[in-house]
């Protein structure tokens, strides 16, 4: 039976999953982000990890959650999409878990008529349930705005 | 000096006088050195001078009948038991020999004996817990009055002097005496007078002894009652000051007990420090772990032990993160505890300084009734 392991993260108080395979590292929240103009609310900045400048996108903003309580343990997970990074801001990283294929549940199914929705399906840990996030379209989205890596110094 | 012939009148003066003579009288005619007549009052109850009794020439009779002049004698108690005032007067005939002599005898009694009885009982009673007046002669008690408030007389009338008696020593030594007695004498307390009394007319002469007994229940009962206050009282003292140094001891014990307490407090300050220096540990654990597990899934196969192992980690690392918030409930348990005894603490340190004021008070009350006490013993000295 094929199955993937998914990094499991907390957004206010649901869980969401991405497969390990798009991340490259989790990092503490840094002290200082630099700010862009002219940018939607969800992108918070970018910042510099080890030389290479990446652009950090608030997730809670991009999926219209409102912030319940500020949490103190904000990570912020680097993807890795063929080389591109990108970091998004969750809150507190729970663990990593192994999610088998056939137990997850596609969300398009149900709601076929949501586009732009970057959710791939939702797998089940017995009660839990974790939004499992489809890493390729929310990258597709968000570089829709066309950052210009080169661009920004 | 009477004339023989004027004999008859005298003898008729004296049968009318003898019975006017306050103290009774005892009227003789002696002819030559006999007896011959004899007259006497009905109080004077004494048997002497018969009739038909001879005198011995060395009696003063006799002496003033050889003299022809009048003669007065005492007689003391020894002879006849009581003191006699005997007056010889000659009796002289008509051509001026020696016929007899007219003997007067009159009991020479002192005069606080011969009105004992008129003053003793009003001044028995005049005394707060009664009093015991007597008279005594060189030998015994002659005569005593005992007030009615009295249950026991302390002297009995006839009762012979001894050494133990204080008008024994107040004849011995011709001086009054004054003086304390406790129970051992009378069974109360008492306090004793006693004074010499003089002969009217030989003042050197000791003849009788006028005392008082006053009983001194009351004094002796308050002078116990103020010795015992006052033995009371150092007791309380000393038991209150043992409390005194017990309470020093307990503020000083708690004063050390308060500052142990703030040690805690500031120890399980550190704790939680610690506890927050364990937490910023423990995610870095499981930031490491989580970077590890990430590091192997990208090793794919090959990081597959290494993958285990940052499974550990990140167990590890949730394991000793769960520790801080028990760690912390319990240094908030600790702090809560302690604040509580800290609160009891500073309460007895409080109850313990109104203590030692308390005690401090009580000392200066029992010095003040301690004073009192004392004024109540000296003033049962003199009462």
């Amino acid at each position: 039976m094929k199955s993937k392991l998914y990094i499991v993260f907390r957004l206010n108080e649901e869980e969401y999953g991405i497969e390990i395979a798009y991340a490259q590292e989790i990092l503490r929240m840094p002290d200082h982000l630099t700010h862009l103009p002219n940018m939607p609310a969800y992108v918070e900045g970018v910042i510099n990890i080890r030389g290479k400048v990446i652009p950090v996108i608030d997730l809670k903003k991009r999926f219209d959650l409102k912030t319940i309580e500020e949490s103190t343990e904000r990570r912020l997970i680097i993807l890795n999409f063929n080389n591109t990074l990108l970091a998004v801001v969750i809150d507190d990283v729970s663990e990593i878990v192994n999610i088998e294929e056939d137990t997850i549940q596609n969300v398009n199914s149900i709601i076929s008529q949501l586009g732009q929705n970057c959710l791939a399906g939702i797998g089940r840990i017995e009660q839990r349930l974790i939004l499992l996030l489809d890493v390729l379209k929310l990258n597709t989205e968000i570089f829709a705005y066309q950052f210009e890596m080169e661009e920004i110094k | 000096m009477i004339q023989l012939s004027g004999l008859e009148e005298c003898k008729i003066m004296m049968e009318i006088m003898a019975d006017l003579i306050p103290g009774g009288v005892l009227f003789g005619i002696i002819e030559g050195n006999t007896i011959i007549w004899t007259k006497a009052s009905d109080s004077f109850a004494m048997d002497i001078l018969h009739v038909g009794q001879k005198l011995e020439n060395s009696t003063t009779t006799m002496k003033c009948i050889q003299e022809k002049r009048i003669l007065k004698q005492l007689v003391p108690r020894e002879v006849y038991g009581k003191r006699l005032k005997i007056i010889s007067i000659p009796i002289i005939k008509d051509d001026g020999d020696s016929y007899g002599a007219i003997s007067i005898a009159i009991p020479n009694l002192h005069p606080v004996a011969a009105s004992f009885y008129d003053f003793a009982p009003i001044l028995t009673e005049m005394f707060h817990e009664g009093a015991c007046i007597y008279l005594t002669d060189l030998q015994k008690v002659a005569y005593s009055q005992t007030s009615k408030k009295l249950a026991v007389s302390f002297v009995e009338n006839g009762q012979e002097l001894n050494e133990m008696d204080v008008a024994y020593n107040v004849i011995k030594t011709r001086k009054p005496i004054l003086a304390e007695l406790d129970e051992s004498k009378f069974g109360i307390p008492a306090f004793t007078a006693n004074y010499p009394l003089y002969d009217t007319e030989n003042k050197d002469e000791i003849v009788a002894t006028m005392g008082i007994i006053l009983p001194k229940q009351t004094a002796g009962k308050l002078r116990n009652m103020s010795k015992n206050l006052e033995d009371g009282l150092t007791n309380i003292s000393s038991a209150i000051q043992q409390l005194a140094a017990s309470a020093t001891e307990i503020h000083s014990n708690e004063q050390a007990l308060n500052s142990n307490i703030k040690d805690i407090i500031s120890i399980s300050e550190e704790i939680d420090e610690i506890s927050v220096f364990i937490k910023e540990i423990a995610e870095e654990t499981k930031l490491l772990g989580l970077n590890a597990a990430i590091e192997a899934a990208r090793a794919g196969e090959a990081g597959r032990g290494f993958g285990v192992v940052a499974d550990e980690i990140r167990k590890l690392s949730s394991e000793s993160k769960s520790t801080v918030p028990k760690i912390n409930k319990l240094t908030q348990n600790i702090k809560r505890q302690v604040e509580e005894a800290s609160g009891k603490s500073s309460k007895s340190l409080d109850a313990s300084q109104e203590q030692a004021a308390a005690t401090e008070e009580i000392t200066s009350s029992i010095e003040e009734i301690t004073i009192m006490s004392n004024e109540l013993g000296k003033i049962a000295l003199v009462i």
